[in-house]
């Protein structure tokens, strides 16, 4: 008895001395900055003299809120699925056909991901000004002529989603590649004894295997994309001054803070927006098993 | 448990003997101060630091215009860290008076310096008579022009805006393919809205602005503009967009252009840049608007210097901006990275001034002398304009270039940033007033 309890105090501590290193991280980079966020909303500022709670209600009235909040979600509307679709397809094409080209491929998938962020900007940037672009005869057959065609603040929704997709779309085919990988090759074979086509395997066998990936994958497109800042930001800054002035909420926290010296009310705003990436947060922890795979694969060990 | 105690009691020695070792610098009588400037005023800081090598310690550090707005609120927060004294943009000295990390100047500097600097530094003077900042450079518009197009089109220089509206017309007409000027970024604004007297930034007090862009001084220039543009011989972008540059400035096809002082040396002569061929280029008086006494100039930038008054060395930190504005080795000798010498703006010095003269008057890249236009200029910068609270020039580049990139109508872009700005001033407890 005594040495069960000795053993297990072990192994408590081998856990706690795993688990630290990352616990660290999580309270001094996570836990502490979201306490210091709540305790800094109160505090007064130009636009809240009294200072207090009021900060919430302040932000959500700003007049920059709401067209912010329309151009994130519309951002989103158009790069969440768009890229979820894609990713799919293109990793259930991948995993159909080996041959020789895959290791090509796959290098091919990786490459537009290393274009993100700043050089993502400026890319993007010469990619669509008519006068320096690669494509200005493609453009030109659209009636693309002059760059104030197409640096527009109403279009920057459409040039934001293409940045962001390229940026991750060939590193999530590779990872969801991955997770195709991982399905028995038995499984696949069954089903293709039992005369499903090539296209039925993927859509109703592969597909409802990779399911939790899949929501894991869409929730983090889905965090990603709600925090978007980089790009507008550098766009406003770099390159057409003003452009982009405070077109995401992520941008308007930062404006807030060190525009106006508004850190209530920026607190206040990254509060909020740190809601939704939780919710997504603990959808994929209790919604999916992402998180039970050992027991489950234990599980099915014994029934074997 | 023992071990814990004498960590504790090592860590705690460390931290002792850090305050000590912290602590000595203060001690010496050396003078330091802590300079931030944007790359076109850092070799004049460099040369500074050097000058002042055992007198003063001099730290120059390197940081785009707008950086002290936006880190102030940290360094009132901590409260440390301010820099003593920062180059930054014309309207930064009201939002840094508000976080109250802008000296009041005047006993600082004797009064001949005031006195050199009276007639440039209006902009810098609050109502209670102190300077709250040193005004760098005037970039009081004037109108460049190419000479050589000129005459080859037979045009003589407009004098009013209906004969610069109609040289326009006429080129759109029968010169294709040829500009009269861009008006992104703050174009329009610094060169048509304010020499109108359109009430864009009209600051009456500190908490009251007019922003009236139904005013008949706004819609003259902005039926002007969409004349123009409708036309095709003016363009929604800024004069340093890559499209602009190709099509206009490097294929030498801008006729005449309103702009800043500054763009002669920044703009039309950079071989980077519309790289204007030597011998063509001169500067004209700006003409007038019809039923007006004064040709009018706005102003594109011309940047400030502000002390901060959290520094210990207040009168060393002025003396740094005296110097930028006022002395040889930086106004005409210092030598820039690309070869040039001297400041490449027009200081708001007198004495400055002077010095700056001879050398872009005995400029041969010129066809005529830009100076005495440039001078005329700057005594007639409208001074409705105000600096205010909010980010109004943002706004400016923003709003208003984007929604005339839309709509190619500027009467719509100005009610936009009216619109946009009215909110930021609102917020900020203005009171605004549309008439």
């Amino acid at each position: 008895m005594a040495k069960r309890i000795k053993q297990k105090r072990n192994g408590n501590w081998a856990m706690w001395a795993m688990l630290s290193p990352y616990l660290f991280l999580l309270v001094s980079f996570g836990v502490v900055p979201v306490i210091m966020a709540f305790l800094e909303v109160p505090h007064e500022s130009r636009v809240n003299p009294d200072g207090g709670w009021d900060a919430f209600k302040i932000v959500l009235q700003d007049f920059r809120f709401l067209p912010a909040v329309k151009n994130v979600l519309t951002f989103m509307a158009i790069f969440v699925p768009l890229t979820i679709v894609f990713v799919i397809a293109m990793s259930l094409m991948l995993d159909l056909n080996p041959s020789k080209w895959k290791k090509w491929l796959r290098l091919s998938y990786i490459v537009p991901a290393s274009i993100s962020g700043a050089v993502a900007v400026l890319v993007w940037y010469a990619i669509l000004q008519p006068t320096v672009s690669p494509i200005r005869t493609p453009l030109s057959w659209f009636g693309i002529t002059s760059s104030d065609q197409i640096w527009q603040t109403e279009k920057l929704v459409y040039i934001f989603a293409a940045m962001a997709f390229f940026a991750i779309a060939g590193n999530w085919i590779l990872i969801q590649f991955g997770s195709l990988q991982s399905i028995s090759g038995e499984v696949i074979e069954a089903a293709r004894v039992d005369g499903c086509s090539a296209f039925q395997i993927a859509i109703k066998i592969k597909l409802p295997l990779i399911k939790k990936y899949i929501v894991y994958m869409g929730v983090l497109i889905f965090a990603g994309g709600l925090q978007l800042f980089v790009e507008p930001e550098l766009l406003n800054k770099g390159i057409y001054l003003g452009i982009a002035e405070s077109w995401s909420l992520d941008q308007l926290a930062f404006e807030l803070a060190f525009t106006s010296g508004d850190f209530g009310g920026a607190s206040a705003l990254s509060l909020m927006l740190l809601i939704p990436s939780l919710i997504g947060a603990l959808i994929v922890i209790f919604k999916t098993d992402m998180f039970e795979d050992a027991n489950v694969s234990r599980g099915k060990n014994k029934e074997a | 448990m023992k071990k814990k105690y004498s960590i504790v009691a090592i860590a705690g020695a460390f931290a002792i003997a850090g305050t000590t070792v912290m602590a000595m610098p203060a001690q010496a009588a050396k003078p330091s101060i802590t300079i931030w400037v944007d790359a076109p005023r850092l070799p004049g800081a460099k040369l500074y630091a050097q000058i002042m090598k055992g007198k003063v310690d001099v730290k120059v550090e390197l940081h785009a215009q707008a950086d002290l707005v936006q880190k102030v609120p940290l360094f009132n927060r901590v409260k440390k860290g301010w820099p003593d004294v920062v180059f930054g943009p014309p309207n930064d000295v009201s939002v840094l008076r508000d976080a109250d990390n802008a000296l009041a100047l005047n006993k600082y500097a004797p009064a001949s310096f005031w006195k050199d600097m009276e007639a440039g530094n209006q902009w810098c003077k609050g109502s209670d008579g102190q300077y709250y900042c040193v005004k760098n450079d005037l970039a009081q518009t004037v109108l460049w022009v190419n000479t050589k197009l000129m005459k080859d089109f037979g045009y003589t220089v407009p004098k009013t805006m209906a004969e610069f509206e109609k040289i326009g017309l006429d080129i759109a007409k029968n010169h294709p393919g040829y500009s009269v000027g861009a008006l992104g970024a703050q174009g329009a604004y610094s060169s048509f809205l304010w020499p109108s007297q359109c009430p864009v930034n009209q600051a009456t007090s500190a908490t009251a602005v007019k922003i009236a862009p139904k005013s008949p001084k706004c819609t003259r220039a902005t039926t002007l503009l969409n004349n123009l543009i409708s036309a095709g011989a003016m363009s929604t972008s800024a004069p340093w967009d890559a499209d602009f540059i190709k099509e206009y400035g490097a294929a030498n096809k801008v006729v005449m252009t309103i702009g800043p002082s500054w763009f002669g040396e920044f703009v039309i002569r950079p071989a980077s840049s519309w790289n204007v061929p030597a011998g063509q280029i001169t500067a004209a008086p700006m003409p007038i608007w019809p039923g007006e006494k004064v040709n009018y100039s706005g102003e594109w930038g011309g940047g400030i210097y502000t002390v901060s008054p959290h520094s210990k060395f207040p009168k060393e930190a002025l003396a740094f901006a005296i110097f930028m504005v006022s002395d040889k080795r930086n106004v005409v000798d210092v030598k820039n990275p690309d070869g040039s010498k001297g400041a490449p703006t027009f200081p708001a010095s007198q004495k400055g001034n002077a010095l700056w003269k001879a050398k872009v008057s005995s400029d041969k890249y010129y066809a005529a002398d830009p100076y005495p236009a440039m001078l005329e200029q700057s005594k007639k910068i409208f001074s409705g304009e105000k600096p205010v609270s909010y980010d109004s020039n943002s706004a400016m580049e923003g709003t208003f270039a984007n929604e005339l990139k839309k709509t190619k109508d500027a009467q719509a872009a100005l009610e936009a940033f009216s619109t946009y700005a009215s909110n930021l001033a609102k917020q900020l407890g203005y009171k605004v007033s549309t008439n």
